[in-house]
């Protein structure tokens, strides 16, 4: 199939994701509770932490993203059977997966952007910071949305998929340094958190929004990492989506 | 008009099994599924690490039990989804409607089915806690009196909500809603006098606010005199009780 025809009609199945999704309203703004419930221990145990607890909660953010693409594939494929639908029709698989993706990042974005508006109030960004956090979010979204998207094709029940996402997002997402400082982690475990997308990321924005020092080689491991694990991942994603276009 | 549920078959067993049974749906849950074992049980550490990564290293101890209760308050978010999964995917309430098993019986089985998953982490942070600070039986029996209340309460919560539930899509973030803001806004983790005096009044609306006072008090976490610790158990009592009649009232056990 010619690349133009590939991705035909990806924009109108986004479109549609989009609408999809900011109907759910509710799922919109529950997506913010697990990083407000972090950032509300951090203003009554540590208020000293807040900018960076900020950067994690716009981290995790991103990082649950892939948590709902889980679940809506997962629901469209297992409680509605639409997917086979959308794979008869002119949608291409990795059409379907990167509208998926693509749907969620917009729809999830605007508690992301009351949290960069309260950030911007506690700890002014300068533009190199800005573009790093933008840079380190969509690499974040890249990384989710594949885990996610994969995952979901390996489950025949919506119940059972749960524990893993739970796990996934609290392995990734509160067990590193995402929601306090990288200098909190014990020196053995650094280089292991710098190569985790997640801790990568904040330990990243939180270098550039000056929260926090790291050695070159350290800055240097965390933006490797990431750069190869969300091109890689995304390109995995779209191989993925291809292989398991249809059930077997 | 004797009905088929009216009709004593001397042949099947009439009582006895259906508890067991609600035992077996909690126990095949986590035996099918090794990672719906290991998440309730990993859930509340992962927390501890965080606010051990943030926190005075003194205020552990209280945060283990904190995570206790909280462990235990989870369980109505479990019972929410269980029950909403039976009644709209399964359509197993009104099996259940049908069937002698009352109303009753039915919430307290989806509660007694999701308690088992997650005991093991509520036995692990016992242990945890005993290692770290004496516990005098008095305690163990606060702690235990204060969980087993909990339980019932949020259960009823979580599973009256779920009989207003339209589709599957509204478990996660309903139940999200519920038992994340419960759970944040009642001092559990630490001491009520951390808390800003507006939502330190706000906090005793809620009856795991008093479990947690009552378990903080008991435990020495925090000063209380025995006049106290008696308001904060009346109070805890009051609080549940109000709860499960508004938990009662909202509960639908058939389809309208």
């Amino acid at each position: 199939m010619a690349f133009g025809l590939r991705w035909a009609a990806t924009r109108v199945f986004l479109a549609t994701e989009i609408r999809v999704q900011l109907h759910e309203w509710l799922a919109i703004a529950m997506g913010t509770l697990t990083p407000g419930a972090l950032l509300i221990f951090v203003a009554v145990l540590a208020p000293g932490l807040l900018p960076v607890t900020l950067i994690g909660a716009l981290v995790y953010s991103m990082f649950l993203i892939g948590q709902r693409v889980l679940n809506e594939a997962a629901y469209i494929r297992i409680d509605h059977k639409l997917n086979e639908l959308y794979h008869a029709s002119p949608l291409s698989p990795e059409g379907y997966f990167v509208g998926i993706a693509g749907g969620m990042l917009i729809a999830y974005l605007p508690p992301s952007l009351f949290i960069l508006a309260v950030l911007e109030i506690l700890h002014p960004l300068s533009f190199l910071a800005i573009v790093t956090l933008a840079a380190c979010l969509l690499a974040v979204w890249a990384v989710s949305s594949t885990i996610g998207y994969v995952v979901s094709t390996l489950f025949k029940d919506m119940k059972t998929i749960w524990p893993y996402s739970a796990l996934l997002t609290n392995l990734l997402g509160v067990l590193p340094p995402v929601f306090y400082p990288f200098s909190r982690v014990p020196m053995e475990w650094r280089s292991l958190v710098l190569v985790l997308p997640t801790s990568a990321a904040a330990v990243l924005v939180n270098a550039a929004a000056g929260l926090e020092e790291v050695t070159a080689t350290q800055g240097v491991l965390a933006a490797v990492a990431l750069t190869v694990e969300a091109t890689a991942l995304f390109a995995f994603g779209i191989y993925w989506a291809r292989r398991t276009a249809r059930e077997r | 008009m004797i009905v088929a549920t009216d009709a004593a078959l001397r042949s099947q067993p009439q009582r006895g099994r259906v508890f067991p049974a609600w035992a077996f749906i909690g126990w095949r849950w986590v035996w099918r599924s090794p990672a719906a074992a290991v998440v309730p049980l990993l859930q509340p550490f992962f927390f501890l690490y965080f606010l051990s990564m943030i926190t005075d290293p003194r205020l552990f101890p209280l945060q283990v039990a904190g995570a206790m209760l909280f462990s235990t308050q989870n369980i109505g978010s479990w019972c929410l989804a269980d029950s909403a999964v039976f009644r709209i995917e399964l359509r197993l309430q009104d099996i259940f409607v049908a069937s002698p098993h009352d109303k009753l019986r039915y919430l307290f089985g989806v509660a007694f089915s999701n308690l088992i998953p997650a005991l093991p982490a509520i036995l692990l942070l016992g242990v945890i806690l005993e290692m770290l600070t004496p516990v005098s039986w008095v305690g163990w029996l606060v702690l235990a009196t204060c969980i087993l209340t909990i339980w019932i309460l949020y259960a009823a919560i979580g599973i009256a909500v779920s009989s207003r539930l339209r589709s599957q899509r509204e478990i996660w973030p309903v139940g999200n809603l519920i038992f994340t803001l419960l759970g944040i806004l009642s001092p559990l983790y630490y001491p009520i006098s951390f808390l800003p005096p507006v939502w330190r009044e706000f906090a005793r609306i809620l009856p795991a606010t008093y479990a947690a006072l009552l378990v903080q008090g008991a435990l020495g976490f925090a000063a209380a005199s025995t006049e106290d610790l008696g308001l904060d158990a009346g109070l805890l009592v009051l609080s549940t009780v109000v709860g499960l009649i508004v938990a009662w009232s909202l509960y639908r056990w058939r389809e309208s």
